[in-house]
């Protein structure tokens, strides 16, 4: 493969000379009908940017989120129990930094040169987030917690190969820890999940529903392959009701409907029947996803496995799930970010989450009209996570595609 | 591929009867549940210890199919299989412990592409025979040397040619150290200039006392390595014969027909 026979010459690709004018002279401007289309998006582009930035510097009254930025984030929180919401902070940033460190300590360079503009304009905007001052200290210390554990993990992943494992059991921990620490009793004053408000609420909904609907979903899947009749029509019959209703119904149905079947004290209180109705909606689609990829690994998979004595349920875990989740990684994230989305819709039964303590806050006379500022803010927001989420992903896919 | 060590383990070897019958199939029939198809019309084989037998047949005879029965990856309505004196029933702990002493290798490899050509090696004795894992690899690597590949050993499935890939599947059957190795048409996915490294591995494997069954088309393996030579059509089977006799005279009609298209 390497030897040439003899005569024959190594050639070299051609070269392409190709500047950024060459480009968009090829690109853009030839023939003389793009080049009508190209100027015409530029303007109407150009026309629409400085309307908007017109209006973000002049119009806009973006005072509104300073002023209620507590609010946004948590809501109506107690404040003297806020230090428990930054100790939860902290622990996610450094397990979060941690992990990342150990996940990539077999990568040549931990901090390549994207991966530090990243973090030197994190700790930019939380230098420049208007609270106070000791808050904005405290959000740098949490990027530093991120860097810190980063560089812990990969010295500590490096000496002991074995340590996923304690970082998936750190996860665990910090997933209880996370009720204890948001919702108190046990030595901690208790905070009513009524006041549990903004992006905290979204968040927390949100992080539940998606750690509990992964197995839900992956039960119903293994169900609808299932050999056994009624357990196949049982998994069919859930997931094709559940897939018929839609998502807004069964939150209703949930705060609704449960406080007429069941008297006080036997209600379970309204952010689990939230968590609750989130879970069993998105484990429905997210089944039929998994199974997308149990039906994409070939048959001789399973048949190599059990000729070589393995058992089913072995032949499951071993050999067809890992690849089977490999293959549909996008689309299982592209379902968790809209599950992170669809949390929404609680405004609309009444939880204060995001857009509802947005609502409450545009309820102010204080604020009337700031629709736009609030929206974009809120915008911004999910953006950040559900851009995160996206970014994540792919990277483990590319970790995977060995 | 020269075998200093034989791969086939001693205990398994040498202890009993040498001419013990690994395996019995009598008046198997099979129907394809689907379409009612008789794919098998009542085929009876026995193969005693260390013998190698080779299935010819053209396509759709029912040799593989035959052969899949052996270890249960499919089913038969009627007749009785006994491998290495237990019989194949719908009793999974019957299937399960068949399975652990009959090795297969697969026309498309079907190793696993998440898994080094270690793990894929090392993955059942670890799981099945409980091993410790330094015991397992350490018999992975003796295998793998064995069988050429040893310096593929941390490479995936993905990043080896067809050749290699079965060479590791064979690899992967022998580390459960098996009584009996059956070949599902092992070289047929491959391009020719590999089917070679594959056939050696198995005449080697052929050498140190393996009870084979293999379905293949290889002639010159046939001749050369086979104890007999069995020709499979219309899910019967329709000559049994030593490869000398079978190659040079054969009795059937169906015999000759099949040798005059393959040679």
């Amino acid at each position: 493969m390497t030897t040439l026979t003899p005569g024959s010459q190594e050639l070299a690709p051609p070269e392409i000379q190709d500047t950024p004018l060459n480009w968009i002279k090829k690109n853009l401007f030839s023939p003389w009908y793009n080049a009508l289309i190209t100027l015409i998006l530029l303007g109407l582009f150009v026309y629409v940017a400085y309307n908007f930035g017109f209006w973000a510097a002049t119009d806009a009254k973006w005072d509104v989120i300073p002023r209620n930025l507590k609010l946004f984030i948590v809501g109506r929180y107690p404040n003297e129990q806020l230090w428990r919401l930054w100790l939860l902070l902290a622990l996610t940033c450094g397990l979060a930094g941690l992990s990342w460190g150990v996940i990539a300590r077999k990568a040549a360079k931990l901090f390549s040169k994207e991966i530090l503009i990243g973090i030197g304009v994190a700790a930019f905007v939380c230098l420049l987030i208007p609270t106070a001052f000791p808050n904005r200290l405290l959000l740098l210390g949490m990027v530093g917690l991120i860097v810190a554990g980063a560089w812990v993990g990969k010295q500590l992943g490096q000496a002991q190969p074995g340590l996923g494992k304690w970082v998936s059991l750190g996860w665990s921990l910090l997933f209880v820890m996370s009720l204890w620490l948001i919702g108190g009793s046990g030595g901690l004053e208790a905070v009513s999940t009524n006041e549990w408000q903004g992006l905290l609420l979204t968040v927390f909904t949100a992080a539940i529903s998606i750690v509990l609907c992964f197995p839900i979903g992956v039960i119903f899947a293994l169900g609808r392959q299932s050999t056994l009749p009624v357990v196949r029509w049982l998994s069919i019959a859930y997931i094709e009701l559940v897939r018929g209703v839609p998502l807004i119904t069964i939150l209703f149905m949930g705060q609704v409907l449960i406080p007429l079947f069941l008297p006080e004290g036997m209600r379970p209180d309204r952010v689990i029947r939230a968590v609750v109705g989130l879970t069993l909606f998105s484990s429905a689609y997210l089944a039929e996803n998994v199974r997308g990829g149990l039906q994409s690994i070939p048959r001789g998979q399973a048949e190599a496995s059990r000729a070589l004595g393995l058992s089913t349920p072995l032949t499951l875990i071993l050999i067809v799930m890992p690849q089977a989740l490999k293959a549909v990684i996008p689309a299982i994230v592209g379902q968790f970010i809209s599950l992170f989305q669809d949390t929404t819709l609680l405004a609309i039964v009444g939880l204060v989450e995001l857009l509802g303590i947005s609502n409450s806050i545009l309820a102010n006379p204080q604020f009337l009209g700031r629709f736009m500022e609030v929206y974009l803010f809120d915008a911004a927001l999910f953006w950040i996570f559900c851009y995160t989420m996206s970014v994540a992903s792919k990277r483990l896919e590319k970790k995977l595609n060995v | 591929m020269t075998s200093q060590q034989p791969i086939v383990q001693d205990s398994v070897n040498g202890s009993s009867d040498p001419a013990a019958e690994m395996i019995v199939a009598q008046d198997v029939h099979k129907w394809y549940t689907s379409n009612k198809f008789h794919v098998l019309r009542g085929v009876s084989l026995t193969v005693r210890r260390g013998e190698v037998v080779v299935i010819m047949g053209p396509s759709g005879s029912g040799k593989s199919t035959f052969i899949r029965t052996f270890n249960a990856l499919e089913e038969y309505q009627k007749g009785k299989i006994l491998v290495d004196g237990i019989e194949l029933s719908h009793d999974l702990k019957h299937i399960d412990a068949i399975r652990r002493e009959v090795g297969m290798v697969f026309q498309q490899f079907n190793l696993f592409p998440h898994l080094t050509v270690l793990q894929n090696v090392t993955l059942a004795p670890i799981w099945v025979r409980r091993k410790k894992k330094q015991e397992v690899e350490a018999l992975a690597m003796q295998l793998l040397e064995k069988v050429g590949i040893l310096e593929q050993a941390k490479k995936y499935p993905g990043q080896l040619s067809g050749g290699q890939q079965q060479r590791v599947a064979i690899a992967r059957a022998l580390a459960m150290q098996p009584k009996i190795m059956l070949f599902d048409e092992p070289t047929s996915a491959l391009d020719p200039e590999m089917v070679r490294e594959v056939l050696d591995t198995m005449r080697s494997l052929a050498d140190d006392g393996m009870t084979m069954v293999c379905v293949t088309h290889e002639v010159g393996f046939a001749r050369e390595v086979a104890d007999r030579v069995v020709l499979m059509a219309d899910g019967l089977l329709v000559e049994e014969a030593t490869p000398e006799a079978f190659f040079s005279n054969p009795k059937e009609e169906r015999t000759q027909q099949f040798l005059s298209q393959i040679l």
